[in-house]
């Protein structure tokens, strides 16, 4: 059967190139004062403000992952920290109960969450909007009861010893402050640089159509059900990977990192930062644990005030900090 | 054989039947209108033929291939595309992103996740092809958001262009258009390939006497009466159902 309306290819013109090649190269710039701000960090600043740094990349490795569902796929999952505790308890079972090398644990772990997303996903996104909410919730509490009650996981009490990197064979040990920094880096730069490539690949462009017009993607021809589920399981392994980090910076892992409270700080982090960006996320984890932090230093209410500054950003940034970033760039051009 | 053919179909919500035992048979290459009063089941007829909503019994054959339902990506993929009543578009990314991530579906490109979308030229220059068939080649760095009601409807049409279709069903593409974009929309539509088989529901009789050599009615769910504009107009039955006197 031949095809009645062909688009066929013509010849490149010159319209075909890139249009934004000055985006690019703010983005280059942007990348290059990060990439360098993180080189200095651990020559410039105290072993606390490291230990902020770590916890800020982690929480923004975690966000980063929660926001390939939020800000691109349109779906707000509440229960995201399922992933982050599985990731923990992952390297948690396989290093400190069988006895694993790190280097087995970890990829062992990333395959088991992502064949958990998956089957979670299918499941989770079949539903949409609140009920889309509720049910990842359900899921989160589902694993963090189980975490609860497991005996090989010691319950309540969470498993102690989780083992950082051995960099022995660099002749570093990773339980220092800066090696430990420069590992988290160098992970959390490769997961925002993966999320990246696919949120802006083709995979990705059909993520946003999903989140833009659901019936509209479908109508185009594309399997949405089938993207819905391979963005919860991308989705699901960052987490997982940022729930591996927590487990190695704190040397343990407990049933709170699976908390309702934990997925819901992700989804603060998502939009304090802003969804429509890939370091949104990250910006809305660094705000957060500052924020925090400092709040923290000041008052033992802190989650009070939290909750007024929470209020100011959804209130006046819309679209986050980026969002009001680039709304203030574009009327100073 | 037919392009599309609708055997015996029977659409059914509870106790109320919307579409009764409806057969429709559209050549290839026709431009064949269906029109009735509101409620005659012609949206549901879309929906039906477009695997929106499962057909309560009956047969659709697309090329005499029997439509899969449940499963509109398929029927797309299956040459068998459509444009809807109300702008169903992605409105906070540009008119050409539309356009490439509508060219992208038909394309192996559409797995990639790894590669950047430029690494696709040949779905952007289809998408840029797309955008001239209907006009819209001067605003494709604008947003959806950004274009008037009547662009938007041609991008609709392009949208539905981009899956190539063999057959492309269009759900009132003038609704809501001033009097000269629906001139416009009218000639871009004229435009088309001749061998594309069109199928369009329409309220407006001058947009549908304009595009369509075949016209048929529905009424409560069945067909009234299929004919040529003449025979349309001529009819006593439909005049009475739906048209009045004045296309008479």
């Amino acid at each position: 059967m031949t095809r009645h309306v062909t688009i066929e290819p013509v010849a490149e013109q010159a319209c075909d190139s890139e249009p934004a090649r000055g985006m690019d190269v703010q983005r280059v710039l942007v990348l290059a004062t990060c990439a360098l701000a993180l080189l200095l960090l651990p020559f410039i600043s105290s072993e606390y403000v490291l230990t902020l740094a770590v916890e800020v990349m982690i929480a923004g490795v975690f966000a980063s992952g929660l926001n390939v569902l939020i800000g691109y796929t349109g779906l707000a999952s509440a229960g995201h920290a399922m992933f982050f505790g599985l990731g923990g308890y992952g390297i948690g079972i396989g290093t400190a109960i069988y006895g694993w090398p790190l280097w087995a644990s970890v990829p062992v772990t990333l395959v088991c969450v992502a064949a958990i997303s998956a089957v979670v996903g299918a499941i989770c996104t079949r539903t949409r909007g609140v009920e889309f909410l509720l049910i990842t919730l359900a899921f989160c509490q589902m694993f963090y009861g189980a975490a609860v009650k497991l005996r090989l996981t010691n319950g309540t009490d969470g498993m102690a010893g989780i083992p950082r990197p051995d960099l022995s064979w660099l002749g570093l040990s990773a339980d220092g402050s800066i090696v430990f920094y420069g590992y988290v880096a160098l992970v959390a730069v490769a997961a925002l640089l993966l999320v990246a490539r696919i949120v802006h690949s083709p995979f990705g462009s059909v993520l946003i159509a999903i989140r833009e017009n659901e019936r509209r993607a479908m109508a185009m021809g594309y399997a949405v059900g089938a993207y819905k589920i391979g963005a919860f399981t991308l989705s699901g392994v960052v987490c997982a990977l940022a729930g591996i980090l927590q487990a190695q910076y704190t040397y343990f892992i407990n049933p709170d990192s699976m908390s309702w409270q934990s997925s819901g700080e992700g989804i603060l982090m998502v939009i304090i930062g802003g969804a429509d960006a890939v370091m949104g996320p990250f910006i809305g984890a660094a705000v957060f644990v500052l924020v925090k932090q400092g709040l923290s230093l000041i008052t033992g209410e802190y989650n009070l005030f939290f909750g007024i500054f929470f209020m100011l950003v959804v209130a006046f940034f819309r679209g986050g900090v980026v969002g009001a970033f680039r709304t203030l760039i574009g009327k100073w051009r | 054989m037919s392009a599309l053919e609708v055997r015996n179909l029977r659409k059914a919500f509870g106790g109320l039947e919307v579409i009764a035992n409806l057969n429709l048979s559209v050549p290839a290459g026709q431009r064949r209108a269906v029109i009735g009063p509101n409620g005659a089941g012609k949206t549901t007829l879309f929906n039906l033929i477009t695997g929106w909503q499962p057909p309560t019994s009956g047969e659709i054959l697309l090329h005499g291939v029997p439509l899969r339902s449940g499963r509109p990506d398929l029927v797309t993929r299956g040459g068998l595309s459509r444009s809807f009543q109300k702008n169903m578009l992605l409105d906070s990314v540009t008119v050409l992103e539309n356009l490439r991530v509508a060219c992208q579906a038909a394309d192996r490109s559409r797995h990639s996740f790894l590669r950047s979308p430029a690494s696709f030229p040949d779905v952007r220059r289809k998408a840029r092809r797309a955008a001239e068939k209907m006009h819209l080649d001067n605003c494709l760095d604008r947003t959806v958001n950004e274009l008037s009601y009547g662009q938007k409807r041609q991008l609709e049409v392009a949208v539905a262009l981009c899956a190539e279709p063999k057959i492309l069903l269009m759900d009132e593409p003038a609704a809501g258009t001033s009097p000269a974009e629906r001139t416009n929309l009218i000639r871009l539509i004229n435009e088309l390939p001749a061998d594309l088989t069109i199928v369009l529901v329409e309220h407006d009789m001058d947009v549908v006497f304009a595009i369509c050599d075949v016209v048929t009615v529905l009424s409560y769910g069945k067909v009234l009466a299929t004919g040529s504009k003449d025979e349309i107009q001529g009819n006593p039955e439909v005049i009475e159902a739906y048209l009045g006197k004045q296309h008479a």
